[in-house]
């Protein structure tokens, strides 16, 4: 090799090249795969269903605002988008493993670390693309159809949920590296969304009534507000009726019952777009934090596992 | 001096299976070193260690007197014994994501396709290959970039004489080249008129390592390769019961 290529193929090496390589690389096999269309396709229809008939549940039906859609959607969301990160997520690393395509590029001289993250940002363009298409499209056909000039709260429900999509892909990244199997990887992943749309809400509930069930009949409300425990149909109620229910607005969460929500980023997420007529605030300081964790938490554990790993 | 590669006591355990205990070996610049022993020998798990594919329990591995380095890795060409590539995407597709990934010139993704006889495939899908066209692409990924250490685990296992002999040719032009060849196989007639130096594994340990004249001279002068290493096997399991 002459100097000129050898001096070629350091700075090469050195740089941001190989993350983006891989990246692209798993973003075209999502989306030779018809992956990223059909999942663009899903999440318009689900959307644009969503605001026609989600106010079903109390008698109307008909093309919504942003701030109902939002109501509308939340459940969605919450339930959708994690399942889609961690589907996402899992195989990443475990199928590539299980079909040794890793050794060819773990000996082409990329390092391990490099090779995780151009995973992770692959699979975040595969879940950003049809995410912000779905939410682009129907939210301009929600704004021409309802003549609503208010999209602050769909395009926080956007950018909220766009984030709650990354960390379950974190997670499901995490997963695929600890995993010895894509099976093992895929049951683990279910298992995982879960635990973190059904079955936690359910524990801390239980935890706050046995421990301090007659201090906690507020926080008992509040974090039902801000789970799956509250219905879609309630909210809409409590938007209909926010003039005639005003003391139904808890005043302000105790950092108790925040530590808890920031504890399930599907609680997060929820709490952060629950309108005001609920009365819950997080503050940008704890969503900051609470992403930064559970981002930094599933990354940091995955890159730990996978320097350690005999491929 | 430093050795162009030097690998002292090195031992990797798979829990409490030894797969290599206290290897040390030393590879000059341009040596073609045939690495033998039997399934098990821990032939591909030596490979897996130089490479980074598999973490080390304990040793060194030195490339030019420094520890390696992904950077260093990049200028090496493997192939592996079964070589895996993306079934969905097309040969010059596999072969210009690898040749990238190490920045290597794309362009010589087609001079090395044409140069194992897979031009005319180019546009075909990975999984319409056959075996012997998939261990002809691994060789051409293997070649992108004039590597200056080729590691090649079991190249010649299930190759055609017509094949075979294609890939002796390469390897040898490849070694004319100033490349240093490291080659696992159990095809030792295959890699008999490629090898300067031999190393025989049995059961993890090194139980022998020279140029060919150099075992000759110590187990059995005139014979073939082949007889060297049954040789050496069957004095290995009289004195230490490695086979038992």
């Amino acid at each position: 090799m002459d100097a000129a290529a050898e001096k070629n193929t350091f700075r090469d090496i050195g740089s941001f090249r190989q993350v983006s390589i891989i990246a692209a690389k798993d973003f075209s096999d999502r989306f030779r795969s018809g992956w990223v269309i059909a999942c663009v396709l899903v999440w318009l229809g689900a959307i644009g269903l969503t605001s026609f008939f989600g106010m079903l549940q109390i008698g109307q039906i008909g093309m919504q605002g942003y701030q109902r859609t939002v109501i509308s959607l939340l459940n969605l969301v919450q339930y959708v988008v994690p399942l889609l990160g961690l589907l996402l997520g899992y195989d990443l690393v475990v199928s590539e493993k299980e079909e040794q395509t890793l050794r060819m590029i773990v000996a082409g001289g990329i390092s391990r670390t490099r090779l995780l993250l151009g995973k992770f940002l692959g699979g975040c363009l595969t879940l950003a693309v049809p995410l912000t298409l779905g939410f682009a499209v129907a939210g301009a056909v929600i704004g021409l159809a309802a003549r609503d000039n208010g999209f602050g709260p769909f395009l926080k429900l956007a950018l909220s949920g766009l984030g709650l999509g990354i960390l379950f892909l974190g997670l499901g990244l995490m997963i695929s590296t600890f995993s010895r199997t894509r099976v093992q990887a895929l049951v683990l992943a279910l298992l995982t969304w879960c635990l973190a749309v059904f079955v936690f809400d359910l524990i801390v509930l239980g935890i706050l009534v046995s421990t301090r069930s007659a201090a906690a009949a507020q926080e008992i409300e509040f974090v039902c507000d801000a789970t799956h425990v509250n219905p879609a149909a309630d909210l809409h109620s409590a938007y209909n009726n926010v003039a005639d229910e005003p003391a139904r607005a808890v005043a302000a969460g105790t950092t108790t019952s925040m530590a808890w929500l920031a504890m399930n980023p599907v609680d997060l997420f929820r709490a952060m777009n629950l309108p005001a007529q609920t009365g819950i605030r997080v503050s940008a300081l704890t969503a900051a934090l609470a992403v930064a964790l559970w981002l930094a938490f599933p990354l940091g554990a995955s890159a730990w596992r996978f320097n350690r790993t005999d491929l | 001096m430093n050795s162009y590669l030097e690998i002292s006591r090195l031992t990797k355990l798979y829990g409490t299976t030894r797969a290599l205990e206290d290897v040390n070996l030393r590879v000059e610049r341009g040596n073609v070193l045939a690495l033998l022993g039997p399934n098990g020998a821990g032939k591909s798990t030596l490979f897996g260690c130089l490479l980074g594919l598999t973490r080390r329990t304990s040793g060194n591995i030195l490339f030019q007197g420094q520890p390696f380095t992904d950077a260093a890795r990049a200028r090496f060409g493997y192939v592996a014994e079964r070589v895996s590539l993306y079934p969905q995407r097309t040969v010059a597709e596999n072969a210009t994501f690898f040749v990238r990934l190490k920045g290597q010139p794309v362009a010589e993704v087609e001079q090395q396709l044409e140069r194992v006889g897979l031009q005319h495939a180019r546009n075909r899908q990975v999984r319409q290959l056959s075996k012997g066209m998939l261990q002809r692409l691994g060789l051409a990924i293997a070649l992108c970039g004039r590597p200056e250490l080729l590691v090649l685990d079991e190249p010649f296992n299930g190759l055609d004489p017509a094949l075979l002999d294609t890939l002796q040719s390469i390897l040898c032009e490849e070694n004319e080249r100033g490349a240093t060849l490291l080659i696992s196989t159990h095809t030792m007639s295959a890699v008999e008129p490629l090898a300067t130096h031999v190393a025989i594994l049995l059961q993890g340990r090194l139980a022998a390592s020279g140029t060919i004249q150099e075992l000759r001279a110590k187990h059995g002068e005139g014979d073939s390769l082949e007889a060297i290493y049954h040789r050496i096997a069957r004095q290995q399991h009289e004195t230490e019961g490695v086979f038992a």
